[in-house]
């Protein structure tokens, strides 16, 4: 019977990280091996492509359009107090293209795609259908996997493109609507003082989220262990795998792209 | 083009259905908390356990993450700006109050949380122990969904508590490190006015309590077999994470007017 | 007393699964179901007990319709009956003694030691006296099985419903078993409802049995004359026999 010290939880824990750090880092290596040169299946990244767009775009641009309001609504209580209408844009613009956009498109992609993959890789493992493919002489890393990494970071990166842009329109609304700043305005505010390079350190935030949402959920979907519950566990440990690997990218490249 | 429509038509008649599914477990979630017979008060504090205890570290780096970040933004911005960071500390506090702490932090929990209670529940219905619990007179609603809602609401409080703490001093560190802003200077709490303190804290009643009727609902509705758990604990994230989403919009809107004066 | 009038039952993937099925269980009657592989006969025991919703029909279970009632209705007719599931449904998250005492704690209205008295005594009567602190995923197929036979009979039903009482036991303990359930009949002299896919060793538990077969029952009466029956159908069934309409 292990003893339950907080010694002994607290080195169990460090061990199981260390576990699935490890795990993902093997795997990104193989995944990289993959790509060089490209030897996918590129009817399986068309596929999974299709898939990943299909189910995500919908709960993006509604979650994006909303993002763009509350920004909004958040950056009111200075807008008033400064009178600041004209800067209005520039801001909701700014938290929107280099932060916000990045970190909840991907945790809503995360939460989509990558939950929905993780289940499926899980499933597939559970009933031994990777055992299958090996037995076929087929490598599930290059068959599977590698498609699915980069049909992902694809997918993410135009995500966020779409998300960025949709959010800025529920913003220009509920500023008319709720500040009275004409969409002119906000156009002419976002254009003067944002810079292109506002815009594309985002989406570099967003490759990076994509490949960290990708190697999380494959790798947590191909270790699952138990049956239904095992999958249900896989996929909640991917999910907030993900969750913390954005926001300590999202601090490092934050530091890094200033 | 036929097809095209059909696809909507059956989207829409899906997301119907969900919707109503979802109203009758909120009502009959709120119903069964204020009727408890026999209740099992035990229940509530072990799922309060679950939830805090497997969030308390996921929610400290998340969020000590986010006020790093915020705060070096903002610090940046204001350097080049004005090059005055006395306001950065006390605007940081009060946003952290009234939208970032709550609103993120009930995100990483609809993350963990929510596919926790989807999965939990999955599993029970895919074995078929939420139908042995019904021929032994229980409603599962009132055995499964009530203990984690109370706990859910209670500890979203507790937990954003938690957060905003973690990301003011993750903020107050990086001010100093990053811009050698005075710690003194930076920790001010005069912005944060009652409104504020209101608006998070219905925030985190209204996310604690969306969180576990989807993700309930979301367990509830569970199809067969592993699939079917793996199926109902994607639905679950995505939806309380939406969910905590739209009611950020409408309670924000709602505390800017009743507490800035109106439009 | 138990009865389904007219019930109809559909599945995407199983169009009229049930179709028009009449039923009439008379109070202490022991009745048995067979059938083809995915005939519906689980799916009939479940509506039997209100886990399903009929498509058409009217399911009366201990003199009260299930059909027209709302879950607490059902849930307090529940408490008069019980049920062993197929996979048997044990709740992981008790541990044995748990599993058995939960039905009669959820009635309420007995003692704690009364309980835990009747506990022992259930977990004595199938075989699993010693058991009471161990969790159902550590237990064995069967017994599994007899933890399922002791948590459906801990409230001495009026109504008691056995779905595969004894699939995939030896014929040593499926006779066991079925003493068992004869000699928890002849206590409480409830209703039992039996489906098995052994038919030999559930004709000599039931009195009466009935056959489904495509939507439909082809016979529903005493059990000693069902290999008589004019159903060709239902003959070639019960003798096992590989030619004929099946």
């Amino acid at each position: 019977m292990p003893v339950k010290t907080i010694a002994g939880t607290l080195g169990s824990t460090i061990v199981g990280l260390c576990r699935e750090t490890g795990g993902m880092t093997v795997l990104l290596w193989r995944v990289l091996r993959a790509l060089v040169p490209p030897t996918l299946d590129w009817r399986e990244l068309l596929r999974n492509l299709h898939k990943m767009g299909n189910k995500s775009v919908p709960i993006v641009v509604l979650t994006a359009v909303f993002t763009g309001g509350i920004m909004v609504i958040q950056s009111g209580v200075f807008v008033r107090r400064f009178g600041a209408t004209g800067l209005v844009g520039w801001g909701a613009g700014y938290a929107v293209f280099r932060e916000v956009g990045p970190i909840l498109i991907g945790l809503m992609f995360s939460g989509r795609v990558g939950a929905n993959n993780t289940a499926e890789l899980g499933t597939m493992t559970v009933t031994e259908q990777l055992d299958g493919l090996r037995a076929l002489a087929i490598d599930p890393v290059r068959f599977l996997i590698v498609p699915r990494v980069v049909a992902m970071i694809t997918m993410l990166f135009c995500l966020t493109v779409i998300g960025d842009l949709v959010a800025v329109i529920g913003a220009v609304v509920v500023a008319q609507a709720l500040l009275g700043v004409s969409p002119w305005t906000f156009y002419w505010s976002m254009i003067e003082h944002l810079h292109p390079v506002d815009f594309t350190n985002g989406l570099i935030k967003a490759l990076a989220f994509g490949f960290a949402i990708a190697l999380s959920s494959c790798h947590f979907g191909i270790t699952v262990r138990g049956g239904a519950v095992g999958v249900g566990r896989a996929v909640n440990n991917a999910v907030v795998a993900a969750a913390v690997s954005i926001f300590l990218l999202d601090f490092f490249l934050t530091y890094i792209l200033r | 083009m036929t097809e095209l429509v059909e696809r909507v038509g059956a989207q829409a008649l899906g997301m119907v259905e969900a919707a109503r599914g979802l109203t009758n477990v909120l009502v009959r979630t709120l119903a069964r908390t204020f009727r408890r017979r026999r209740g099992e008060p035990g229940e509530v504090l072990r799922q309060m356990f679950e939830v805090g205890n497997r969030s308390l570290v996921f929610i400290a780096v998340t969020l000590g993450f986010l006020g790093m970040v915020l705060v070096f933004q903002s610090s940046l911005q204001v350097s080049r700006i004005t090059g005055d960071p006395s306001p950065i500390g006390p605007q940081f506090f009060k946003i952290l109050v009234h939208e970032f702490g709550p609103t993120l932090t009930a995100q990483m929990l609809a993350t963990r949380v929510g596919a926790g209670i989807a999965a939990e529940i999955g599993s029970m219905v895919v074995t078929e122990q939420v139908d042995a619990l019904r021929m032994c007179g229980v409603d599962p609603i009132e055995y499964l969904v009530v203990p984690r809602f109370i706990a859910c609401m209670v500890m979203t409080v507790a937990l954003t508590i938690f957060a905003v703490v973690v990301a003011f001093f993750a903020g107050a560190l990086t001010a100093k490190l990053s811009f050698g802003v005075n710690p003194a200077t930076f920790i001010n709490f005069a912005e944060a006015k009652v409104g504020d303190v209101l608006t998070g804290l219905t925030k985190c009643i209204a996310y604690g309590a969306a969180i576990p009727v989807v993700s309930g609902y979301c367990g509830l509705t569970a199809g067969r077999g592993s699939e079917g758990v793996g199926s109902a604990t994607t639905r679950a994230v995505i939806g309380s994470s939406f969910t905590v989403i739209v009611l950020d919009f409408i309670l924000s809107s709602v505390g800017y007017f009743v507490f800035q004066g109106g439009a | 007393m138990v009865q389904l009038e007219k019930v109809s039952k559909s599945f995407p993937q199983a169009p009229r699964l049930l179709d028009g099925v009449d039923i009439s269980v008379p109070t202490g009657c022991r009745w048995g179901l067979i059938g083809p592989g995915a005939s519906g006969k689980s799916v009939l025991l479940k509506l039997v007990a209100g886990l399903l919703r009929p498509d058409a029909g009217r399911v009366i279970l201990a003199g009260r319709d299930m059909t027209a009632a709302t879950e607490d209705e059902q849930n307090e007719v529940r408490t008069r009956v019980g049920m062993l599931f197929q996979n048997y449904a044990l709740f992981d998250f008790m541990t044995v003694a748990e599993n058995v005492a939960f039905p009669l704690v959820r009635r309420g209205g007995v003692a704690r030691d009364e309980i835990d008295a009747r506990v022992a005594d259930r977990l004595r009567a199938v075989g699993l006296a010693g058991s009471e602190a161990k969790r159902p995923s550590e237990l064995s197929g069967g017994m599994k099985r007899r933890l399922g036979i002791a948590r459906a009979t801990i409230t001495q039903p009026e109504v008691v419903i056995y779905d595969e009482p004894t699939a995939g036991l030896d014929p040593v303990t499926t006779s066991k078993v079925y003493d068992l359930l004869q000699a928890d009949h002849e206590a409480t002299g409830g209703t039992v409802l039996a489906v098995s896919s052994d038919v030999a060793a559930l004709r000599s538990f039931v009195s009466r049995i009935a056959f489904i077969y495509q939507g439909k029952l082809r016979y529903d009466g005493p059990v000693e004359h069902i290999e008589e029956a004019e159903d060709p159908v239902v003959r070639q069934f019960v003798r096992g026999g590989m030619e004929g309409p099946i």
